[in-house]
């Protein structure tokens, strides 16, 4: 191996710095900047937090792309814009755990099919940021909706797809101007009929669910091995480095050894409830955590057993029946796993679609009306949760967004009315305190692709 | 074995029997009757299965049901389904939706299966009956739909094969052009075609012979027959198709054959929506659905049926299969983006009984089957539910294979999982 005495100096300065992260330097770093600061105030407006409170006839203040105050009859101020909020909703921006804008692209074309690198099983080396195009025009149709962030993840053909991106909702041209920063990257792992009919139709491992278990068991073995490689290296004292070898680069190891050492958050596509409790066995042996499952259609027979090892379940309202694996559908799980040993469970309403993710808001009230059927008292301050702090949670943003908690980003979505009812449309939306949607006003994102394209004098949709 | 099979048909003709015998008041109902705009106060009397009366007098009845001012309106009808023919979607051995010998004249009628879960499931959620289509076929128009009643009966209650549908747009294996020609020279075919050409299949085998296109196209008599009836028997053709410049095709098409033409997907009909309103095409279209998902579909917009219906163009709701009930969503984004409440409830009801020739069904008046639902609040909001779903004038019963899991899971922990409900 050839050695290059300098550039080790060099690389070992920095982990000293660095201390614990597995790149020297973070490569493809957020250079996100907010919008100017559209300073509000909103006036008697009904409020969910995004922490489980309802507040009626409540001013919200923001500034400086901060949640400043909340409470009655807050001071104006010259400078500030005045919005009459009365017989109106304010909710924090709403947050998809699971979408796909980006990597698939609309029109749903070849071109733009770049979800899945299903080429291995395990890729852990591919990251979804790499595969988007900023100008998919769905970015501008989920922020009507009130979506002000969202986490792209990679398609689940794969056991192990590659790491997730978590972005703000703010079109631009490079992904890395939309990055949410200092967002944790994230795994995407997939369970069960995928994997194995994708790879098993080619007459490859995985064909069987077992085999899907035996895939991962030796890519965590692996990984393990590349840390140990690794902490011993950063064990050393300066002197011992300097004429040791440095363990090669490996961008899946990498990936991998970054979930052992807890800096990247499983996301665990997964729908039966065997397999998430042999998944959660998986973790356990290679001593990682599972911040996650994704679709979990099973989730509500085992939302004990995802309570007690404080895994959320990120969920659709009502999908089931497109596969064997999403055929035992109970409209109440989002419920059920919400309400899990007394209420400490966690859930989250998800898309993982373009059209879903437009009205998250509409899907939450499903899962909460079916929640209420089944006899479980929710309210729907609690139930806004599931689409504002618990996925910031599983994100782990939850410290910048997700809630309207006084010093946390401005992102803000004031409805026309209560957006438990399919009658609510977004009016207008702040990301970091600054307008990026209104409907009264028309200030409507519009990408590239919608210039011109069917009348050159126009945008694609007319409102 | 025999006479076990006799008794219990014969019990089922009784529990029938006394079922119809008596008749069933719904009073204090909020009707939308699918045909007026706005919903009035009122009562409606159920008998022999059918509406016998509605009346914003008070009615006698054997059974009353107090709605106690809750919406009624008509069962609502899925204008595009699988329902019945395809259980778990990537499945193939539980689909029934393809043919590999067929084209044109492909019904599926007969693989429907009554005990599908899809039915309950649906059902629970306001749905009362079904149009239910193969997938489509190489050829630009082909393969039959019939239309099913979800009354999860052994013995189906449809309409055969009540509709041909097709599909013209972008494709990866060939021009639109083409495929609008092939659409124009089987349509000249199914013109050609008489009655006596289609008498026995000999008569039909050499009818075939004789047309290079039915040649070329490798018909059976089968298809033979459905193009005939397509021609002669006034069947409704539904075309998949959305770009505008396909749309004033097929509206050329339609006046060429005087067709019974309707679109599905139709996602830039708004750019054209004078033509489609004068020549009375209606569309059956997703109104959740505003994503440019193709090349075709640019115009995609959420404000899509309301522009629609301004330009007086009637239409369909639709939304996929396991969870057709959400074209229930769909309606209430339609109103929530600008169209009318009483606009929307036809396009789940009546429009789709009157586009399809289903003249006994979707709406609530009187001689009309007594398929209706008792709302527990707006329909239109996916979070309300039936309280009450009446098929053929039954009283359903609610439960699904849903709820069967919900309960089993949420319920009497005393067993284990497996020995409970």
């Amino acid at each position: 191996m050839h050695k290059n005495n300098t550039k080790l100096i060099l690389l070992t300065a920095l982990i000293s710095i660095s201390n614990i992260s597995l790149a020297e330097k973070a490569p493809f770093e957020s250079s996100y900047e907010p919008l100017p600061s559209t300073n509000t105030i909103f006036r008697n407006a009904n409020i969910y937090d995004g922490e489980g409170n309802e507040f009626s006839e409540t001013d919200l203040l923001i500034k400086d792309g901060k949640i400043i105050a909340m409470g009655t009859d807050l001071p104006g101020s010259p400078e500030l814009i005045e919005v009459d909020a009365s017989g109106k909703w304010i909710t924090p921006g709403i947050i998809d755990i699971h979408s796909h804008m980006g990597v698939y692209s609309a029109p749903s074309v070849s071109s733009s099919s770049d979800g899945n690198e299903s080429t291995s099983p395990i890729t852990a080396d591919v990251w979804a940021e790499h595969s988007i195009w900023t100008q998919d025009p769905q970015f501008a149709l989920a922020l009507k909706g009130g979506v002000t962030t969202f986490h792209v993840l990679p398609g689940s053909a794969n056991l192990i797809g590659g790491r997730g991106v978590t972005a703000k909702n703010l079109q631009r041209n490079t992904i890395n101007s939309m990055k949410f920063p200092n967002a944790p990257h994230t795994l995407k792992m997939a369970c069960g009929e995928n994997p194995k009919r994708v790879y098993g139709n080619r007459k490859q491992a995985p064909s069987t669910r077992m085999g899907n278990i035996a895939g991962y068991r030796k890519a965590w073995i692996e990984a393990e091995s590349y840390l140990s490689r690794l902490d011993e290296y950063e064990s050393k004292s300066d002197e011992a480095k300097e004429i040791g070898y440095k363990p090669k680069r490996d961008l899946e190891l990498e990936t991998l050894a970054g979930v052992l050492r807890g800096e990247i958050l499983v996301h665990n596509h997964c729908y039966r409830a065997g397999e998430m409790a042999m998944m959660i066995d998986v973790a356990k042996e290679f001593n990682y955590k599972i911040t996650a499952f994704h679709h979990a259609v099973e989730a509500y027979k085992i939302a004990d057993l995802l309570a007690e090892n404080n895994i959320c379940a990120a969920l659709w309202a009502d999908w089931w029946g497109f596969k064997h694996e999403a055929y035992d559908m109970v409209q109440a799980n989002v419920a059920i796993v919400d309400q899990a040993r007394n209420g400490t469970g966690c859930a989250i309403v998800h898309s993982d679609s373009e059209i879903g993710i437009q009205h998250l808001n509409q899907e939450a009230s499903k899962a909460l009306s079916a929640g209420l059927k089944a006899g479980y008292k929710i309210s729907k301050a609690r139930a806004m949760k599931w689409i504002t702090s618990n996925p910031a949670k599983a994100a782990g943003i939850y410290e910048e967004t997700g809630s309207l908690q006084v010093g946390k980003n401005a992102d803000v979505v004031l409805w026309s009315q209560n957006p438990f009812s399919v009658y609510a449309l977004a009016e207008k939306v702040y990301i970091d305190g600054a307008i990026a949607f209104d409907k009264e006003k028309g200030l409507v994102p519009n990408s590239d692709f919608d210039l011109g394209i069917l009348n050159p004098t126009k945008n694609r949709i007319q409102e | 074995m025999i006479n076990k099979n006799i008794l219990f048909l014969a019990l089922l003709i009784f529990s029938a029997n006394t079922i119809f015998a008596q008749s069933i008041v719904i009073k204090n109902a909020t009707i939308y009757n699918g045909i007026d705009d706005n919903p009035f106060s009122g009562n409606i009397l159920i008998e022999d299965g059918l509406i016998k009366k509605v009346s914003k007098s008070l009615i006698q009845g054997d059974q009353v049901i107090d709605a106690d001012g809750k919406i009624v309106t008509p069962g609502f009808i899925a204008s595009a389904t699988e329902i019945g023919i395809v259980e778990i979607g990537a499945l193939s051995v539980t689909r029934d939706d393809e043919s590999n010998v067929y084209s044109i004249g492909f019904s599926i009628h007969d693989a429907f299966n009554p005990n599908s879960t899809l039915i309950p499931w649906n059902r629970s959620n306001g749905i009362t009956s079904a149009i239910t289509l193969p997938r489509n076929t190489s050829s630009p128009i082909g393969g039959l739909g019939s239309f099913f009643v979800l009354d999860s009966n052994l013995n189906i209650d449809s309409k055969q094969d009540m509709v041909m549908i097709g599909r013209i747009g972008g494709s990866s294996s060939s021009s639109r052009s083409e495929m609008l020609s092939l659409t124009d020279d089987i349509l000249s075919f199914a013109s050609s075609i008489s009655a006596k050409d289609v008498r026995t299949n000999t008569d039909i085998d050499s009818l075939i012979d004789s047309s290079s296109i039915a040649d070329y196209l490798e018909l059976k008599p089968r298809d033979v027959k459905a193009l005939f009836k397509l021609v002669n028997e006034n069947m409704p053709l539904m075309i998949s198709s959305n770009r505008a410049s396909d749309i004033l095709k097929l509206i050329e098409l339609k006046k060429k054959y005087n067709l019974n033409l309707i679109i599905m997907g139709a996602q830039e009909a708004t750019l054209v929506s004078r033509q489609i309103a004068d020549s009375k095409i209606p569309l059956v279209v997703n109104p959740i659905n505003n994503i440019p998902n193709s090349f075709d579909e640019l115009a995609a917009n959420k404000n899509l049926s309301s522009r629609l219906e301004d330009a007086g163009v009637l239409m369909m709701f639709n939304y996929g299969s396991h969870n057709s009930h959400l074209m229930r969503q769909g309606a209430g984004i339609a109103v929530a983006n600008g169209m009318s409440y009483g606009g929307a409830i036809k396009a789940l009801t009546s429009n789709v009984a009157s586009s399809f020739n289903i003249e006994d069904r979707g709406s609530i008046s009187p001689g009309k089957v007594a398929d209706l639902v008792i709302w527990e609040a707006d329909p239109l909001e996916p979070s309300s539910m039936p309280e009450k779903v009446f098929i053929n004038g039954i009283d359903m019963d609610l439960t699904t294979r849903s709820t069967r899991l919900r309960d089993r899971y949420t319920k009497n922990f005393d067993k284990p999982n497996t020995y409970r409900n």
